[in-house]
């Protein structure tokens, strides 16, 4: 398969989890794993960091994170899956904003004048700021004509929508996890790659290894992610090669979702009561931990990672259900929902193209051709599309309802919305919401969003059959599966 | 009071998920879902001990035999302690 990484921090990753994935598939990982950081990192001659122990000790890290542990002893409390990957935090500059090169010595002076805490002084005529008095608001930065003050604030920090992100008193960077919502924004954006997540992969093979019954449940943002011409009956038979048992695309689990999340609308409408979605866990866990007073306005219909593991448990009580996404989150998910009776292990794409690579296996070489999923619930993935599902149902049962529809398409707008509507100031009767901006296919464990990406996809969902989402869904009518979630 | 049940390979094969659910039944049985939150967790690397059960930071060893006396003793000992 070919590799465009997009950073050396994803090959890195990529090859973290292929070493791993090769000796647990090996049954060799407990005996042999302390090698991996050698195998890496071969040699004495550093090519990423200060020296090679530095950089084997990064890699040893992403070993543990990579089997599901934490890095630190002591730490294995710690139920967070996003993970500080200490060794490789730089420590970025703490001090926000900083005069640069660009102060022309002017006469105007606007940043002494903007700055209301006195913390601008100068030095030979050029602007210098106090940091002890300067309080990060700004204003110096905004009314300098040059240009000439920069903002630093650290990637990661400035990254996390919910200010979940502090240091320790070495400027290393520490997660908050009671605010954390596990969007996996700060992994993208760290240019040092010092957040990672944690991985159920090492369970997924060994669940395998064990003659169990495992299926996969790949997201629908995995269209054109192993190749732009590879489609998902490929990858049902990569997969198979692999060792699962069978695959269900979610796409077909999102159908049931939006013919239950359509229903339950309807009744909330018909009620005079605004609701969510509550597909993106992102989203959900922003609701319950930053805006608890919304959460009355959640749909209790299941995720599409749910709906479709209770849809597979329905027709095989001794399944285990792996869900494949482009999400970190959803491994939180399937942490707090452990009784749901739906999904058992969460995986992304990154995990499972190191699961090819350690078995020399190539989507790109199958051939197989299998739709599960209608267009609409292969469109969940991104941003619109489970609002585009939920109407179609209404065109497709010929009911005529006019309600009015808000797309909230990145974090910021999803808190933006619910604090409209907690404060009951929302207009809109319906609420989509998705942390990450333009949905699921810019999520943290894509592994490709070149360009072309976008298009490659939609060449390949708009090959897929029109059936209607509502039709899909009466294929399965006998299986009578509820898809109502238990609240905790 | 948050009980956390290990949902790694190991526990799973031994009976993670029966374990949950049996525990989820008795929570509702006894009313006490919204006292009681049931949570998983990765692997906790006591993989011999297994299933391993950890009620806020004590660490416990149950099985789907023996689930029922776990939640007697434990769940409702402290909770009515």
């Amino acid at each position: 398969m070919k590799k465009n990484f997009v950073t050396d921090i994803n090959k890195i990753k990529f090859e973290v989890y292929t070493e791993v994935a090769r000796m647990a598939f090996a049954g060799e990982l407990d005996a042999h794993k302390d090698e991996i950081p050698y195998n890496i990192i071969p040699g004495r001659t550093p090519i990423y960091r200060c020296c090679v122990y530095k950089e084997r000790e990064i890699i040893r890290e992403r070993v543990q994170l990579a089997m599901g542990r934490t890095v630190r002893p002591g730490s294995a409390g710690s139920k967070n899956i996003v993970q500080v990957i200490e060794a490789a935090c730089e420590g970025c500059p703490i001090n926000r904003f900083n005069v640069t090169n660009n102060c022309q010595m002017c006469l105007a002076k606007r940043c002494l004048g903007a700055c209301n805490f006195g913390a601008i002084r100068f030095e030979g005529g050029h602007a210098v700021i106090d940091h002890k008095k300067c309080k990060e608001c700004g204003r110096c930065a905004q009314a300098c004509p040059y240009n000439a003050i920069a903002d630093l604030m650290r990637p990661c920090k400035r990254s996390c929508p919910v200010d979940a992100i502090t240091m320790d008193e070495d400027n290393i960077v520490v997660i908050n996890e009671e605010k954390c919502i596990n969007c996996g924004q700060c992994v993208v954006n760290c240019p040092f790659g010092a957040l990672s997540d944690k991985s159920f992969m090492v369970d997924v093979i060994k669940m395998i290894k064990n003659g169990a019954r495992v299926y996969a449940m790949p997201a629908p943002a995995i269209e054109a992610q192993f190749g732009p011409d590879v489609t998902v009956g490929m990858i049902r038979e990569a997969l198979i090669k692999l060792g699962f048992t069978d695959m269900y695309e979610v796409s077909l689990g999102a159908d049931f979702v939006s013919k239950h999340e359509g229903e339950e609308l309807i009744e909330h409408y018909e009620a005079g009561e605004k609701m969510t979605t509550s597909c993106c866990p992102a989203f959900v866990s922003m609701i319950k931990k930053h805006y608890p007073a919304a959460l009355k306005y959640m749909s209790s219909t299941v995720s599409p990672m749910q709906a479709t593991a209770r849809l597979i448990k329905a027709m095989d009580p001794e399944a285990v259900c792996v869900f494949i996404g482009p999400c970190m989150a959803k491994k939180a998910e399937v942490i707090d929902s452990i009784t749901f009776e739906a999904a058992d292990y969460a995986m992304t794409f990154e995990e499972l193209a190191s699961m090819f690579e350690a078995m020399d296996i190539d989507p790109a070489d199958c051939t197989e051709e299998l739709q599960q999923g209608s267009r609409y619930g292969k469109q969940y993935s991104i941003s619109g599309g489970v609002t585009a599902a939920v109407l179609q149902t209404f065109k497709e049962a010929k009911k005529d309802v006019d309600l009015k529809v808000h797309t909230c398409n990145g974090a910021a707008e999803c808190k933006k919305a619910l604090m409209l509507l907690k404060s009951g100031r929302l207009p809109e009767d319906f609420v989509e919401g998705m942390v990450c901006e333009g949905g699921c296919v810019n999520g943290p464990a894509m592994l490709y969003k070149d360009r072309t990406f976008m298009k490659e996809r939609n060449q390949l969902i708009n090959s897929a059959d029109e059936r209607g989402v509502l039709e899909n869904v009466a294929r399965y009518d006998d299986l009578k599966v509820d898809m109502t979630r238990t609240f905790q | 009071m948050t009980i956390t049940i290990c949902i790694g390979s190991s526990c799973h094969l031994k009976g993670s998920r029966s374990v949950i659910g049996r525990m989820d039944t008795l929570l509702t049985t006894h009313n006490l879902k919204d006292r009681v939150t049931l949570n998983g967790s990765f692997c906790m690397d006591d993989c011999a001990n297994g299933v391993c059960v950890t009620i806020d930071e004590d660490h416990f060893s149950v099985s789907p035999e023996t689930v029922d006396a776990f939640f007697e003793k434990e769940v409702l000992g402290r909770l009515n302690a």
